[in-house]
C-alpha cells in the first residue's frame, strides 16, 4: 500500500496532490493508483518503440496533465520535457525517458 | 423542450453538470471538486459527451470538456452543440493544459477555459460560477421565458420550472401559493397603466427577494396574477401576505391590498396546473372580503365545489329523467272551531340515482346563485298544475297550491305567460295557484319588481312572502310591496316555547299584517301548544307537522280525500 510517506520519499509533491482532492488523504492515493494504471504509459512506450510520434504526444500530454494533478513530480517533470518535444516532433532518441519514467513507474507500483 | 439554459434559477437545488475527461484521474479529481456543489454527470470521450447532452438536455448548466480524446474530440462536441436547435445554449467551459488551444476553444464558442495542468480546484468553481451566471443574466435579456415587465417565468415557464424542480426534489414537501392584488384594474383605471405597472414590479420584487432567501421559484402568470412554489415552512404566509401589504403602505398614495390562496403539502399526483388550481380556488373564496387576505385550500370546500358543480351539470338529465319529484304539504285554516285544509305547498324533492336523496336546501340556493333556477321552477309549475289538473278530473279535488317563484323568475318576460298558459292547458283557476316569493326577493326594491308583481296580483293571483322575518325587510317597504299573505318564516314558531320574546315578535307580526290587511301563514309548527297560541294571536293559517308531513302525491291525495270527508 503506497502512503503519502512513499509518496514524498520518492519525490512525490503530495501536497499539491492533496490541495487538488480538496485534502482528502483516501481519495489522493486512489488517484494516485489510478494513475498508475494509466494505459498512456504503455502506449507512449510503444509509439516510440514504432517511430509514432502523434501517438507518443498524445499518450504524453494526456499523461502530463494526470500526473501533474496528482503531483507524482518525479513522472511529471520528464514526461513535460518529453511533451514539448514530441509536440515539436524533434527526431531525437526518446529512450532514456522512457527509462526513466518506467523505473520510476516501477517503484510506485512496487506498492501496490 | 425547454430551449432554454436557464437553469433553476430560483432553484433550490444543485445545477447539473457535465464532466467530459477520457483521463479517469482527471474526471474523479473535477468530480471530487465540484460535488459540493453541482450534480454531476460524467462522459469519457465526445461521443458519450453527446449522448449525455442528448439524455439531460436542458437540466444542463454546464459541460466541461477536455479537448484531446479518443473517438470524438472536444472541438466536434463544440461543433455539435453549436449546430443543435436544443442545445446551443449550453455554457461549455473546455479543459485544457495548453495556452495556445484556449484561443481556439473561445473562438468555436466555448464560454471560458480552464487549465487543467494542474487544476486549481477554487479556479475551477469560481469559473464555473461565474459562467453559469453570464449565462443565465444573458437569457433574461434574451428569454421569452420571463415575462417583460417583471422577469419573473411566465406561465408556461414556472410550470416547467416548477415541475423541473419536483423531478429533482421528490422528497420536499411544497406548497403552491397563489397572490393577486385586488381591484388591480381600478389602480390602473384610476392612476393610469404606469402606476399599475409599477404596482406590479414592485410586487415582483417583493417575490424576488423571497426566492433569494427561500429558493422558491416565482412566476407572474397573468396581469396581476403571481404564482410561486416554495417548500413548506420556508416562510409564513399570514406574515407574507401583511409584509406585502405593508411592502405597498408607503407606495405612491395608492391603497393596495393582495389576497392569497395557498395549497399546502401539495399532493403531487396531481399535475401543476392543478394543485396550482387549487390555490386560485382557495383564494376565490375571499373574493370580496377585504379583511382577509390568506386563504388556505381545504379539501372539504373542494369536495363542496365538486359536488355543486355536478349537481350544476346534471340538472337537465335529472329534469328529463324524472329525478325531480313533488311532495305537497297542506296548510291548513285555523279560524274556525276545527281546523280546515285550506291549500297546499308545492315542494321539490331530487332522488339522484347515485347520490340519492337531495336536500332542497343543497340544491336550491346553488341554482339560484347561478340563474339554473328559473328552469326549475317552470318545470315545477307545470308538474304542479299537471296533478292538480288530473286531481280535479279524478277526484274532484279543488285545493289550491302555493308554488315558489324565485327572485330571478321575476325578470323572466315569459313569466305571466307561461303560467298562463298552463293554467289553461291544465284547466285550473287562478285563484287556486298562490305564489311564494321569498322576502329577500323583495330587497331588490326595485319599480320593475313591484310591477310585476302587480301584475300578478292584478291578474288575480295570490301573492305570498315566503320566510317572512328572516330577511330585512322595512316597516316602511312592506307598507309599499304588493303581497297578500305573509308567511311568517319557522323559526319564529320553532324558538316559541323557549323565548317569550318571541311570543312578542310574534304578536308583531300579527299587528301588522291586520294593519296592512294581510293574512299570516305560520310555518314549521309542530304541537298543539303551538298551535293554540298562534290561534289566540288571531293567526290564520298553520302549516307544518302538527298537521302533516309534506306527502308524495298519493298519499297527499288520500289526504286531502280524507280532510274533504269531514
Amino acid at each position: 500500500m503506497l502512503t503519502i510517506e512513499n509518496l514524498k520519499e520518492l519525490g512525490a509533491d503530495t501536497e499539491g496532490g492533496l490541495a487538488r482532492c480538496i485534502n482528502n488523504e483516501e481519495f489522493y492515493l486512489k488517484m494516485v493508483n489510478l494513475s498508475l494504471q494509466d494505459a498512456n504509459f504503455e502506449k507512449l512506450r510503444s509509439a516510440i518503440d514504432g517511430g509514432d510520434m502523434d501517438g507518443a504526444f498524445e499518450a504524453a500530454h494526456a499523461l502530463k496533465g494526470v500526473l501533474g494533478n496528482v503531483g507524482l513530480t518525479q513522472l511529471h517533470e520528464p514526461i513535460a520535457e518529453m511533451t514539448e518535444e514530441l509536440r515539436a516532433r524533434k527526431d531525437i532518441d526518446y529512450s532514456g525517458y522512457i527509462e526513466t519514467i518506467f523505473s520510476e513507474l516501477e517503484k510506485l507500483r512496487a506498492f501496490e | 423542450m425547454l430551449k432554454s439554459h436557464v437553469k433553476f434559477h430560483s432553484i433550490a437545488g444543485k445545477r447539473l453538470v457535465l464532466i467530459v475527461d477520457d483521463e479517469i484521474v482527471n474526471r474523479e479529481m473535477l468530480r471530487n471538486i465540484v460535488q459540493n456543489d453541482f450534480d454531476v454527470v460524467m462522459a469519457e470521450d465526445g461521443e458519450e459527451a453527446v449522448e449525455k447532452i442528448k439524455e439531460h438536455g436542458d437540466l444542463l448548466s454546464l459541460i466541461l470538456l477536455d479537448l484531446n480524446m479518443p473517438k470524438m474530440g472536444g472541438y466536434d462536441v463544440i461543433q455539435w452543440l453549436k449546430s443543435s436547435d436544443d442545445y446551443v445554449n449550453i455554457p461549455v467551459i473546455v479543459l485544457t493544459g495548453d495556452k495556445h488551444a484556449e484561443v481556439d476553444s473561445l473562438t468555436m464558442g466555448a464560454a471560458d477555459f480552464l487549465t487543467k495542468d494542474p487544476l486549481v480546484p477554487e479556479v475551477v468553481l469560481t469559473r464555473m460560477q461565474k459562467t453559469i451566471e453570464l449565462y443565465e443574466d444573458r437569457s433574461i435579456i434574451q428569454s421569452t421565458e420571463r415575462e417583460d415587465l417583471t422577469g419573473l417565468f411566465n406561465k408556461e415557464y414556472f410550470y416547467r420550472y416548477s415541475e423541473q424542480f419536483d423531478t429533482f426534489h421528490s422528497e420536499l414537501i411544497m406548497d403552491a401559493v397563489f397572490i393577486d392584488i385586488n381591484h388591480f384594474h381600478l389602480i390602473n383605471e384610476l392612476y393610469g397603466r404606469k402606476a399599475g405597472d409599477e404596482v406590479l414590479i414592485h410586487l415582483s420584487d417583493y417575490l424576488k427577494d423571497l426566492r433569494e432567501k427561500t429558493r422558491c421559484i416565482a412566476g407572474r402568470v397573468e396581469a396581476d396574477k403571481f404564482f410561486v412554489y416554495i417548500e413548506h415552512g420556508k416562510v409564513s404566509y399570514t406574515t407574507m401576505a401583511e409584509e406585502i401589504n405593508s411592502h405597498f403602505d408607503d407606495f405612491r398614495d395608492i391603497h393596495v391590498r393582495v389576497r392569497c390562496g395557498i395549497y399546502q403539502n401539495v399532493d403531487k399526483s396531481f399535475d401543476i396546473e392543478t394543485r396550482f388550481d387549487r390555490a386560485v380556488q382557495a383564494a376565490n373564496t375571499i373574493k370580496g372580503n377585504y379583511s382577509k387576505s390568506i386563504a388556505r385550500y381545504d379539501n372539504e370546500t373542494f369536495q363542496k365545489k365538486m359536488f355543486e358543480d355536478r349537481l350544476i351539470t346534471e340538472m337537465d338529465e335529472a329534469m328529463a329523467t324524472h329525478q325531480f319529484y313533488l311532495n305537497f304539504q297542506p296548510k291548513y285554516n285555523v279560524h274556525g272551531e276545527e281546523p280546515v285544509l285550506a291549500s297546499a305547498e308545492v315542494l321539490v324533492r331530487w332522488d339522484h340515482p347515485e347520490l340519492g336523496r337531495i336536500s332542497p336546501g343543497q340544491f336550491i340556493p346553488i341554482f339560484e346563485h347561478n340563474g339554473l333556477i328559473q328552469k326549475l321552477d317552470f318545470y315545477i309549475w307545470d308538474r304542479a298544475l299537471e296533478c292538480a289538473g288530473r286531481w280535479r278530473k279524478e277526484h274532484g279535488i279543488e285545493l289550491p297550491l302555493s308554488v315558489n317563484v324565485s327572485r330571478m323568475d321575476l325578470y323572466n318576460s315569459s313569466l305571466i305567460d307561461f303560467i298562463i298558459e298552463k293554467l289553461i292547458d291544465y284547466d285550473i283557476s287562478k285563484k287556486n295557484l298562490y305564489l311564494e316569493i321569498t322576502e329577500s326577493a323583495y330587497m331588490d326594491d326595485s319599480a320593475q319588481l313591484i310591477e310585476i308583481i302587480n301584475s300578478l296580483r292584478a291578474e288575480g293571483f295570490k301573492i305570498e312572502m315566503d320566510d317572512f322575518g328572516t330577511g330585512y325587510s322595512s316597516l316602511n317597504m312592506l307598507a309599499d310591496v304588493p303581497v297578500d299573505v305573509l308567511k311568517m318564516d319557522m323559526r319564529f314558531v320553532q324558538n316559541l316555547n323557549s323565548s317569550e320574546k318571541q311570543e312578542t315578535m310574534i304578536r308583531l307580526i300579527m299587528d301588522i299584517a291586520k294593519y296592512l290587511k294581510m293574512e299570516v301563514v305560520a310555518e314549521g309548527v309542530e304541537d298543539k301548544e303551538q298551535v293554540d297560541f298562534l290561534r289566540s294571536v288571531g293567526c290564520d293559517v298553520i302549516q307544518g307537522y302538527y298537521f302533516s308531513k309534506p306527502l308524495a302525491e298519493k298519499e297527499f291525495v288520500e289526504h286531502v280525500l280524507q280532510a274533504q270527508k269531514k
